[in-house]
């Protein structure tokens, strides 16, 4: 097991370099430059030139994107380490880290809504095969899986904080009441929902698939025919083989969930990693750019890599 | 043996690939309404905007949303006094042809690279498939973003280039999974002993045979192509009005929020139809493409 998380690792470092090397590219030879938008009659040559060289766009593209890569890389990161933002000049350190509790708690408040809600359909439509309620389910679940998630969010909200006015319209705190947390609580209601019903809508039809193939193993014949009851064999026997593939869906989510936070943090303007990234494409603040890309990227990797050590310490027929 | 059990044998008659396609293809519910739909869609995309004429960007001050419904403007007037149904008429246009447009890049892209990696194996297989690699790890929406964003916003020609460069990995792998399977198989070794040459083995040969997978991937790949198109000029990165797009009529719908709160309805439902249409064309294609799954004649 360790060999092989040591070989995995291994393999994720070329990996790295290339979706830097990528990034970089795309946000280097692209046309345009961050100081264009301070270029104006007021503004002198020698101004725009100081800044280019502030910035360092003066140098050779490799020479740029080594100092990039070897400071984007030194463990343990100092405040200089990802660089300085165009747009305030804050440490891009800072402004990450300062975005990543919003993030988690949007994201792992949707992932536990999600795992809670979606199980439970899976069986339930799996034992209740071609009833009418796992049909009713279904066209729910189709429905649920073709919403666009900006669109939802805009439903949601046009529904709950505009018509009903019982839940606020966007941000994490009203303000001047910052750090309070029944408000964040409220505020995290609508996100939360439009991420988790995407998420419900994909997990239980997972869910209900893979309940249905355990259930036609041989071994849940035997445990039937010694006399377990009906709850028993889909609680013990059933459900737990059905829930190993979904180990690896989780793996899977985590990093499509940044992305997918991405838009719906941007319709409630919650204060989150994706909301900044989408910010700073906006606004072209290059150094944030990549770091926002580079640590999706990477929660990519490790999410891979998470779903498969995670299959083989719950599935003991799987060896590496 | 009397000839009459001859005669037996071959009446039972003989079923092309194709035909059993098709059969297959329209024994499923699902399917054959998605055809419908997606027929439906294209048609109306095509049609109303013809019928509109320019009625989808004139703006006119006399009208807005107060103006009773009429059978010229089912859906009503907007803030600007343009029509809205012709307007949303013309944004679901834009939409299919954006969104067929980027699929042809992603099937061209992932057709031509799979094959290569398929087919050469070796260093180039594993150098190719790293490629794609680190592209999936990328993190999709974001990088379309990025490429829109820094190569022009509101440019047609780079929302689809960017959605098609980022969104051909799947079917890259699907096609190289197929030629290496297509590789060792008796026609195409049969080709390789009468000479051909690579090339023509692959073009003529491996190609068609590996194009199912590659039509489903497609067909599947609409859907994600148009809500990503409706995503980017919803944020403010795509089509610009006075451009219809369902993404920048949610944009304005979202400004009329509590007075006109259908508005936001109308591209919402769009976006649904077009996605359910493609998935279950693309669920129904797999399903009848799929020559393991035999049908009792």
């Amino acid at each position: 097991m360790a060999t092989y998380i040591l070989r995995r690792v291994i393999q994720a470092i070329p990996i790295v370099i290339g979706i830097s090397l990528i990034s970089f590219a795309i946000v280097y030879l692209t046309p345009g430059s961050p100081v264009d938008k301070f270029r104006s009659p007021r503004v002198s040559p020698e101004t725009i030139q100081n800044l280019i060289r502030l910035y360092g766009l003066d140098k050779p593209l490799p020479v740029q994107f080594w100092n990039w890569f070897t400071h984007f890389w030194s463990f343990p990161w100092d405040n200089t380490a990802w660089g300085y933002s165009f747009t305030d000049g804050l440490p891009v350190r800072d402004k990450i880290f300062q975005r990543i509790p919003s993030t988690l708690l949007l994201m792992g408040t949707a992932l536990v809504v999600t795992v809670v809600l979606a199980i439970p359909i899976g069986i339930l439509q799996a034992v209740k095969q071609y009833s009418r309620a796992d049909k009713i389910i279904t066209t729910f679940e189709t429905i649920g899986y073709a919403m666009p998630t900006f669109w939802l969010g805009l439903i949601l909200k046009q529904f709950f904080a505009v018509q009903l006015n019982i839940l606020p319209l966007y941000g994490q705190n009203t303000l001047g009441k910052q750090g309070n947390i029944p408000d964040m609580l409220l505020h995290l209601v609508l996100p939360v929902t439009t991420l988790a019903i995407i998420s419900v809508a994909g997990w239980s039809r997972y869910m209900r698939a893979s309940m249905l193939e355990v259930m036609r193993q041989d071994y849940m014949r035997t445990a039937r025919s010694k006399g377990l009851s009906g709850n028993q064999v889909i609680r013990r026997h059933a459900m737990r083989n059905a829930l190993i593939p979904i180990v690896t869906l989780l793996g899977l989510t985590i990093p499509a969930l940044l992305s997918g936070a991405a838009i719906t943090e941007t319709v409630f303007s919650w204060p989150g990693l994706g909301w900044l990234g989408v910010q700073s494409v906006t606004e072209r603040d290059y150094p944030v750019v990549l770091a926002v890309v580079m640590i999706g990227g990477v929660m990519v990797i490790l999410g891979n890599l998470m779903a498969d050590i995670l299959y083989a310490v719950v599935d003991p027929r799987i060896h590496y | 043996m009397p000839a009459g059990e001859y005669d037996e044998v071959d009446l039972v008659p003989v079923q092309t690939y194709w035909q059993l396609v098709r059969r297959r293809y329209f024994q499923n519910r699902m399917a054959v309404m998605a055809l419908f739909l997606m027929a439906g869609l294209i048609t109306a995309a095509i049609v109303f905007p013809i019928i509109g004429g320019d009625a989808w960007a004139k703006t006119n001050l006399t009208r807005g949303p107060s103006d009773p419904i009429s059978i010229t403007a089912p859906l009503g007037y907007d803030n600007l006094g343009i029509n809205i149904f012709f307007r949303l008429m013309k944004a679901l246009q834009t939409s299919l042809i954006i969104g067929f447009f980027a699929v042809l890049i992603i099937a061209g892209i992932g057709t031509t690279v799979g094959s290569i990696a398929g087919y050469a194996g070796g260093w180039i297989d594993n150098a190719l498939m790293r490629f794609v690699d680190i592209v999936l790890s990328l993190p999709g929406f974001f990088l379309v973003l990025m490429l829109v964003a820094f190569m022009g916003s509101g440019n047609v020609f780079v929302i689809v280039f960017a959605i098609g460069l980022t969104g051909w990995t799947t079917a890259a792998r699907l096609v190289r999974a197929e030629f290496l399977r297509l590789r060792e198989s008796d026609f195409a070794q049969a080709a390789k002993a009468l000479g051909a040459s690579d090339r023509r083995i692959v073009v003529r040969h491996m190609i068609p045979s590996a194009l199912a997978p590659v039509v489903v991937a497609s067909t599947l790949g609409i859907a994600d192509s148009v809500v990503t198109e409706a995503a980017l000029s919803f944020l403010g990165f795509g089509l610009r009005p006075p451009e219809a797009s369902l993404g920048n009529m949610l944009t304005n719908a979202q400004e009329y929020f509590y007075r006109h709160p259908l508005w936001i309805w109308y591209p919402g439902i769009m976006l649904i139809l077009v996605v359910l249409a493609a998935s279950f064309l693309g669920d129904g294609l797999r399903d009848a493409l799929d020559p393991r799954q035999r049908i009792e004649a």
